[in-house]
């Protein structure tokens, strides 16, 4: 009987230990740096979003100074980099996106309210990670429409580019089933045709045989 | 002391339904944020224009091209055997059956490769593997296979053998075609399930 009188004390202190070692592991607990904020349907959603594009005549502010609430990043690597970039953008290329120091860099600029603009050589370069941290809730990371490159062709005049329709990508440059139509008329070409196309690749489908 | 054992009991129980309730996720396919920026910062998922045509040429049948433009742009005009699969209807279930069929490549395709490039990283999200990006989008197929350039007599001798790939392409996709790319396109889709019941060998 003298044992079960202590008992209740012993449960009580290994029930409140329990407890703790849970409470300090929850506490301690690695969270992801980064969660998914937008699921697949807002983040196709997101892509048409105009506010999530950086304009090159909108570069002219920064240019100027006028606006100090934007941070530029030159994603291309360094070697590019240095033989030439956009005044004032800083270089991080997209090796050092991912890498910890920059991804919470990035979450200290959202603190303090700063735009972000990424661009690569082309929009396509700065197109992945500009979805990426859009879908991680990252709602203050632009990406410059035209990359550096076409940043290049029009630096002396950024702000015409509001009136061109070239910035504007996924637009058909030509009629394409025009383009493609055979031009002097389809007898013409086949005969032409002949010789190019390749028959001996047809053999292919004749090679799974199988069996006796 | 026997109400104490059920006490704890109770506790363990409790503790073990809250750990089920932690690691609740609305689309659990999804791979992690971190592992997608890994991936889409390397440049292996573009494939050139004349990869592309040579598959096409080649009659590549791992080669499954999905187009992202929209059903008016693809009627208009699409590359041979293409699928439409418009990027707002990208992740709808039906369109999703094109992804993750083994042993095919999917290729996007749109006008440039922007949207393509976003249809790759969302389906990527997805956890679909062996997709790819046609680099340069029907734009840049008009430039370099429907309409090659002759190269300058300085430059290189490969320059000199993709444009002979190109004339012959040229003449492979603008010449009179004996199959008709235009009405059945659709049906296309069937085809590409059969493939799972192919397995019949022996005698």
């Amino acid at each position: 009987m003298e044992i079960n009188e202590s008992n209740p004390w012993k449960t009580l202190i290994a029930l409140s230990v329990f407890i703790l070692i849970l409470i300090v592991g929850f506490f301690t607990m690695r969270t992801p740096l980064l969660t998914y904020k937008l699921d697949m349907k807002q983040s196709i959603k997101e892509m048409k979003n105009s506010d999530a594009y950086f304009y090159p005549w909108q570069l002219n502010g920064v240019l100027s100074k006028e606006t100090n609430n934007v941070v530029i990043f030159d994603i291309r690597n360094s070697f590019v980099y240095g033989q030439g970039h956009i005044p004032g953008a800083e270089n991080l290329s997209a090796q050092e996106l991912t890498k910890e120091e920059s991804i919470e860099r990035l979450e200290n600029l959202k603190d303090q309210k700063f735009t972000v603009v990424l661009y690569g050589e082309d929009q396509l370069q700065a197109n992945g990670p500009w979805m990426l941290f859009r879908q991680v809730g990252f709602d203050n990371v632009k990406v410059l429409l035209g990359g550096y490159q076409y940043y290049m062709q029009h630096k002396n005049n950024l702000l015409a580019t509001k009136n061109d329709p070239e910035i504007q990508k996924e637009v058909a440059k030509c009629d394409f089933a025009k383009m493609a139509a055979p031009k002097d008329g389809a007898v013409v070409k086949t005969s032409e045709a002949k010789k190019p196309v390749e028959v001996s690749r047809r053999k292919k489908s004749g090679g799974a045989s199988g069996g006796c | 002391m026997n109400r104490n054992y059920i006490y704890l009991t109770l506790l363990m129980l409790i503790l073990a339904i809250g750990t089920l309730m932690i690691n609740k996720t609305k689309e659990p396919n999804q791979i992690e944020p971190k592992q997608l920026l890994f991936e889409l910062i390397q440049p292996t998922r573009y494939v050139s224009t004349d990869q592309v045509a040579k598959m096409i040429i080649q009659n590549d049948p791992s080669l499954e091209l999905i187009d992202v433009r929209n059903i008016k742009e693809f009627e208009a005009f699409s590359l041979p055997k293409a699928i439409n699969v418009p990027l707002d209807s990208l992740i709808s279930k039906n369109s999703l059956l094109n992804f993750g069929i083994q042993g095919t490549k999917v290729v996007f395709v749109s006008n440039d490769d922007i949207a393509s490039d976003q249809a790759w990283i969302l389906t990527k999200r997805l956890g679909y593997k062996s997709t790819y990006v046609m680099k340069g989008g029907l734009n840049l197929w008009m430039e370099t296979i429907i309409n090659p350039k002759q190269p300058e007599e300085t430059e290189s001798a490969a320059a000199f053998a993709t444009y002979a790939f190109r004339q012959g392409a040229q003449l492979y996709f603008t010449g009179a075609k004996t199959e008709d790319s235009g009405a059945p396109k659709a049906k296309v889709e069937v085809q590409r399930k059969k493939k799972s019941g192919g397995a019949s060998g022996g005698c």
